[in-house]
């Protein structure tokens, strides 16, 4: 239990120091940084979620947190404990995340009956095509929607997107990601 | 994309960023932006005839220093909740002058009730300070919201409702300096009233006032 207490504080103190040199532009100590916490914020988050006895892809939770650490790095004290102030991420990610997802449990169906018209020739025109694609980038959910309708539609570069957004390139790119993951769930193989 | 790769475009993008200095630090920058406004809307309205002898009311003072001591409190809790890992039991630094404030304003209706019944209720109706104060307390809020801003707060409804009674109590103080006739009960309704109505407000659409980018998700 000491021990374990120790460590923490241990861990905590050096992480402090890396977010410190990371906000004065050091790389390295970033990367090291994320690379450490990540893990942690998985246990973390893993934790929370199955107290909520939520299954979500641990994957895009902990991305999601160090993308908020990454926007957030800016309001980290020096002088105080990095672990209150990451704990206090994750545990904003996990909760905004379960409210998502009960809002849009809300307002989806699941549809069990396959649609009748894949085989004939009218479902594939390439008009058709167009039309599934716009109805599913508009079922997207609102992040991932934004970068398909900049990176894709209106062609603007990463950087043009960013500053027209606010949001960073890594965390544009990922939404980018998980836009094209989605469609392709939506519109099948 | 993978963790790993994520990690590797954040870190090798990185570029420096200015610290967010200490709520105490902009609580000073705050009160530098706003009581020279103040001081100049006071001095655009003129100081009230009676302000001598209101200074030498013990009422006046306690329900004026309780206003004033709101409006710091609140600022300061605002600035505070605007870091992660803000615990919200710090927040409660303002209930304590915000509940001097309205007991202060409410022992006043009492003894007004007492020498007058229903009468003193008269004043309610013929006198409303919402604009006033709304008025006075403008700079003060913008200048907060902008400072909020640069923040980052994981609750934003308690960051604006907050934000909002600082900018409100505050207005209300410097309001007392230049607008006479305010009975207890004026101050109950339509001062302490405003704030806590102005606060649930800001609560009410927070988030989108106090809105960062890196609070929403990415998808």
């Amino acid at each position: 239990m000491i021990n374990d207490r120790a460590k923490h504080l241990e861990d905590s103190a050096r992480w402090g120091a890396w977010m410190q040199a990371a906000q004065d532009g050091d790389q390295v100590a970033y990367g090291r940084l994320l690379a450490e916490v990540a893990p942690v914020a998985r246990r973390m988050a893993a934790r929370q979620l199955a107290a909520s006895g939520v299954a979500e892809d641990m994957e895009d939770v902990v991305q999601e947190i160090l993308l908020t650490l990454h926007g957030a790095r800016h309001t980290y004290d020096p002088a105080r404990p990095f672990l209150p102030w990451f704990a206090a991420i994750v545990d904003h990610r996990v909760k905004d995340g379960l409210r998502s997802r009960r809002r849009h449990q809300g307002r989806e169906t699941d549809i069990d009956a396959v649609p009748e018209t894949f085989l004939s020739q009218a479902a594939n025109t390439s008009a058709t095509d167009r039309m599934d694609l716009g109805k599913a980038v508009a079922k997207l959910p609102a992040g991932q929607r934004q970068a398909v309708e900049m990176l894709k539609i209106k062609e603007m570069s990463l950087a043009e997107a960013s500053a027209a957004s606010g949001q960073s390139v890594p965390a544009l790119k990922v939404a980018m990601h998980r836009a094209l993951k989605t469609l392709k769930g939506m519109l099948g193989p | 994309m993978n963790t790993d790769l994520l990690i590797q475009e954040l870190s090798s993008g990185l570029a420096p960023v200015k610290r967010l200095a200490s709520p105490g630090r902009r609580l000073g920058l705050w009160l530098a932006g706003s009581v020279p406004v103040l001081a100049a809307i006071t001095g655009f309205f003129g100081l009230r005839p009676d302000l001598a002898q209101c200074l030498a009311d013990n009422r006046f003072i306690i329900q004026n220093g309780a206003a004033l001591l709101t409006g710091l409190a609140a600022a300061w809790a605002a600035l505070a909740s605007s870091v992660p890992g803000f615990k919200r039991s710090r927040a409660m630094v303002a209930l304590v002058p915000a509940l001097a404030w309205l007991a202060s304003a409410g022992e006043g209706c009492w003894a007004e009730w007492q020498a007058n019944g229903w009468s003193s209720l008269d004043s309610v109706v013929h006198q409303k300070c919402l604009p006033e104060i709304v008025g006075s307390g403008l700079v003060p809020a913008l200048l907060l919201t902008l400072l909020l801003r640069r923040g980052l707060s994981l609750n934003p409804a308690l960051t604006a409702g907050l934000a909002a009674l600082a900018a409100a109590a505050t207005g209300s103080a410097a309001l007392a300096l230049f607008h006479d006739g305010d009975t207890a009960w004026v101050t109950l309704t339509w001062h302490v009233g405003s704030a806590a109505g102005l606060s649930a407000l800001a609560s009410a659409f927070g988030s989108r006032l106090l809105n960062h980018p890196a609070t929403s998700r990415p998808a």
